[in-house]
């Protein structure tokens, strides 16, 4: 059992979405009144390759943000650096910040599975 | 001492230099969600598409990787709609149940007891840190034994990770 676990790790990087941090923080950004996250997205899903970027308060209404493209292009295998800009005045709202992948419109199977990892602001 | 003085001397001229690589790694608090088996509805009879083994067909199965306890939730919401299909014109009831499949902890076997479910929705507390496979089974039968048109099916279940 105890080498199963490792094991499995090691054969997770086949068709997987990762996002980190779980706990982000948000730090003044370089332009006044706005905070940023810093967010790492990892792709080794083989059939997806673009996910979208979501901020949410505690009772999951969406909180305006800005971010380089809300629906960003990581191919297989590849890492992605997103920031995500905040008002501050929605500072104290934000609770989570989601990436979801986005499955292609042609894309043909019978049950297709849509992955969604959400960060939560402490 | 001869010997061992024109060794070091010969290895001094050949230039040999050792370096040392290091390799350094960070884990950390993360959830990764990996589509371990693509789902397959079964057509058992004219008005039925299920992905139970028995009906002929194959439940999707999701797998959590969990590096620290009671820092995510696992949502799983199976479909009640189709992503793709031929022109329906009649009532759908859709069903679906999520179970554990396979743990790399026996405790795991909490999540089946104390999962959450609402409309088509799961919600289980991974307590646990290591793998949780979970199975997705979704049902759904058209009017009343109404056969299904002809054509390709296609639905999408929804694996989320939530940060407690």
């Amino acid at each position: 059992m105890r080498l199963l676990f490792p094991l499995v790790l090691l054969c997770g990087y086949v068709s997987a979405h990762q996002f980190i941090p779980t706990y982000p923080e948000l730090r003044q950004s370089y332009m006044p009144g706005l905070y940023q996250a810093e967010m790492q997205l990892f792709n080794s899903r083989k059939e997806i390759e673009y996910y979208s970027v979501d901020v949410f308060d505690g009772s999951w209404n969406p909180i305006p943000f800005a971010t380089e493209d809300r629906i960003r292009k990581v191919p297989y295998l590849g890492k992605a650096t997103i920031s995500v800009f905040i008002r501050e005045q929605d500072k104290e709202r934000v609770r989570y910040i989601c990436s979801r992948s986005k499955i292609l419109a042609g894309f043909k199977q019978s049950t297709a599975v849509d992955s969604k990892i959400c960060s939560k602001i402490k | 001492m001869k010997k061992s003085l024109l060794f070091t001397a010969m290895f001094m001229a050949s230039g040999l230099a050792v370096a040392t690589v290091p390799i350094t790694g960070n884990v950390e608090s993360k959830c990764v969600i990996t589509t371990d088996t693509a789902g397959i509805y079964g057509n058992p009879v004219a008005n039925l598409l299920s992905t139970k083994v028995t009906d002929g067909g194959a439940a999707p199965i999701i797998r959590y990787d969990i590096i620290t306890p009671n820092t995510y939730k696992a949502v799983i919401t199976t479909p009640v709609d189709f992503s793709d299909s031929p022109e329906l014109n009649d009532t759908l009831a859709w069903d679906g149940d999520i179970t554990t499949s396979e743990v790399s902890d026996a405790s795991m076997s909490a999540f089946d007891t104390n999962k959450r479910v609402y409309n088509n929705m799961t919600e289980i507390d991974l307590t646990v840190s290591g793998t949780a496979w979970f199975k997705a089974e979704s049902s759904v039968s058209y009017g009343y034994d109404k056969a299904f048109p002809a054509g390709n099916y296609s639905s999408v279940v929804v694996a989320e990770c939530v940060a407690l």
